[in-house]
């Protein structure tokens, strides 16, 4: 408080901060705690959770427990589903780096017949929500019989237009033209401008753009559950509706026959959000930055 | 914006150097192309191709793959789902709109005001539900919106609510869709929010307070007409995703049968109409007028708004 009000010049830090500052918190509360509550229940057994207050720690010979019945339920279908998730996600952000890279840096460093359509058509393709393009994507798919194949989903994750407008924006300032000038002049070709001088320099963008692609790989839902019938492709957010439908941990009905219960779904629920949880942690300032130069559709 | 300043042409220099000239940029343009070969296979794979084979099939009977005209527009507007959904969508968007146009800005504007370090603890706060996408929303909310083992469980009981179907009809589906949505989304936008607020110069503000402005003025009157453009353009990007939303209704069903939504929202429609009634036709004639819709948006925002950098 005593450093608002210096840095705001006012003697009266009075009410109206205070209730800024409970405002604040209230917001807070509604959005830490789901995930903060979601931590706990997974070291909960299924009476804990149905009996005890909503903030109690369970033992973390529960959550091995729970663990051990998920990991094992229908021959450790859910490890499978994590390890293709991870496929899916580093095929899909391989794939978007060798195309977003060299365009963004060809759409800003040259200007060339056609570049203003396909800039145009990379923004629409941006903006435009990527739900809407997924049954026109199934169709083609099943024309061509990629339905259905790991090939199908990466080849369909690799096309990121986010990443090709970050990297254009990225080279339009960097490295600066007098730089590319010069090492030219020196003798170099305009493609080890791009491979000598521009990618080195360009690894805050690379890494940048490979976030954005893991993360909307990683929860890829709608176009995985359209493309994915068999479910020892699936990936992991499919895979995790599939559990919760099929074990109907989530009725509240008498219990089936099943191992997977509440606990074991909440497990799988963290497994699905940790990873970019923890990668949203480590490079938050980085994502902070993508995001005031994108403005990133969802 | 910077206008680029035109180079001096070489329409005055000698002929020689006109044809070095152009042998130059002939190579620079197929350089350019080289780069781009990889995103532009995808974007025609991806994009152009996807969407015009969709509204080509739109106009076929897709099983005996003969040309029908409008009937498939014909058949999704004689649907008697199809108005419902219509106003399901827009009451979800209404909701979620003003949800985030209201408590994000709100939100945005109080972070400005308090020390910087708290501010940054708190976005991050904020920030971190991003993490959680797709179906993992959905199934947390399934639980948070339990009483029986929800954190909220005493507020939930505050208001009466028991069970599960207490708090869903209470709340009822567009505001049940509009919170999650909002939790894992909005985060973001107060990122870019706090960004362009940052971008307000001090003088600016130095000067209102030294007018007398109050700090509820201050947000008011001058913070927020200088982020106004950042929020319109929040306000388009979320009105044209939420038309499309998919996800959040299909996946009531977790919570038992008696809560399933097929046919709730219009992208359920196109669900629906591809993979239970197998009709591709009805399916891609609703999903080339979504498209339209959301390029028409994008159009908008691209050449009325200017807020992308096209040059």
């Amino acid at each position: 408080m005593a450093t608002t009000a210096r840095i705001f010049g006012n003697k009266r830090v009075g009410f109206g901060q205070w209730v800024i500052y409970a405002l604040i918190g209230i917001a807070g509360l509604f959005y830490g705690t789901p995930l903060a509550w979601l931590f706990l229940a997974g070291t909960r057994s299924g009476s804990s959770l149905d009996s005890d207050p909503p903030f109690t720690f369970g033992s973390f010979e529960q959550m091995a427990q729970s663990w051990a019945n998920l990991a094992s339920f229908n021959d450790f279908q859910i490890l499978n589903w994590a390890l293709n998730s991870l496929i899916y996600s580093v095929g899909g952000v391989t794939l978007s780096l060798i195309a977003c890279i060299p365009a963004g840096y060809a759409l800003a460093t040259s200007d060339f017949p056609g570049r203003r359509v396909i800039l145009i058509l990379t923004l629409v393709a941006m903006i435009t929500p990527s739900q809407s393009i997924v049954l026109p994507i199934f169709l083609e798919m099943n024309l061509i019989g990629l339905n259905n194949t790991y090939l199908g989903l990466i080849l369909a994750t690799g096309f990121f237009p986010f990443g090709v407008y970050l990297a254009y924006i990225h080279f339009s300032d960097s490295p600066p033209k007098g730089v590319l000038d010069s090492a030219r002049i020196d003798g170099c070709s305009r493609y080890q401008l791009f491979t000598h001088i521009a990618l080195p320099l360009a690894r805050p963008i690379v890494s940048l753009v490979a976030f954005f692609s893991f993360l909307a790989n990683w929860s890829n839902y709608y176009l995985a559950v359209v493309l994915l019938s068999d479910d020892k492709i699936y990936n992991l957010p499919v895979g995790l509706t599939a559990l919760v439908s099929g074990s109907g941990a989530l009725t509240n009905l008498a219990a089936t026959g099943m191992p997977i219960k509440k606990p074991e779904v909440i497990l799988a629920a963290i497994l699905v959000i940790l990873p970019v949880l923890v990668v949203f942690l480590i490079a938050q300032r980085f994502v902070r930055s993508g995001m005031l130069s994108g403005a990133e559709k969802g | 914006m910077t206008d680029q300043i035109e180079k001096p042409s070489t329409a005055t220099v000698d002929a020689k150097r006109a044809r070095l000239a152009a042998r130059s940029s002939r190579r620079d343009t197929i350089a350019a192309y080289v780069f781009l070969t990889p995103y532009l296979i995808l974007l025609a794979m991806f994009g152009i191709i996807p969407i015009s084979y969709a509204f080509g099939l739109s106009f076929m009977d897709t099983i005996t793959m003969e040309f029908w005209g409008l009937a498939n527009y014909e058949f999704v507007f004689s649907d008697f789902r199809i108005p419902s959904s219509i106003s399901n969508v827009l009451s979800y968007v209404g909701v979620w709109l003003a949800m985030t146009l209201l408590l994000v800005v709100a939100l945005s504007l109080m972070l400005d005001n308090i020390n910087r370090r708290s501010a940054t603890i708190f976005r991050s706060i904020y920030f971190l539900p991003g993490a959680v996408t797709s179906s993992a929303v959905v199934v947390l909310w399934l639980f948070i919106l339990d009483p029986s083992v929800s954190p909220f469980q005493p507020l939930l009981h505050l208001v009466g609510w028991e069970i599960r179907a207490d708090v869903i009809t209470g709340l009822t589906l567009p505001v049940v869709f509009a919170i999650m949505t909002y939790f894992s989304q909005s985060g973001g936008w107060i990122v870019v929010l706090g960004g362009s607020l940052s971008t307000v110069p001090s003088e600016v503000i130095e000067a209102a307070r030294i007018d007398g402005a109050n700090r509820f003025q201050l947000a008011t009157r001058i913070k927020l007409p200088m982020i106004w453009r950042s929020v319109v353009l929040m306000g388009i990007l979320c009105f044209a995703q939420g038309l499309q939303i998919f996800v959040e209704p299909q996946l009531m069903m977790l919570a038992g049968p008696q809560f399933a939504q097929n046919d709730w929202s219009l992208n359920q429609m196109v669900f629906q109409y591809a993979f239970l009634m197998g009709d591709f036709g009805a399916s891609a004639a609703l999903s080339v007028m979504l498209i339209g819709v959301s390029i028409s948006i994008a159009l908008i925002v691209i050449f009325a708004t200017r807020f992308y950098k096209l040059d």
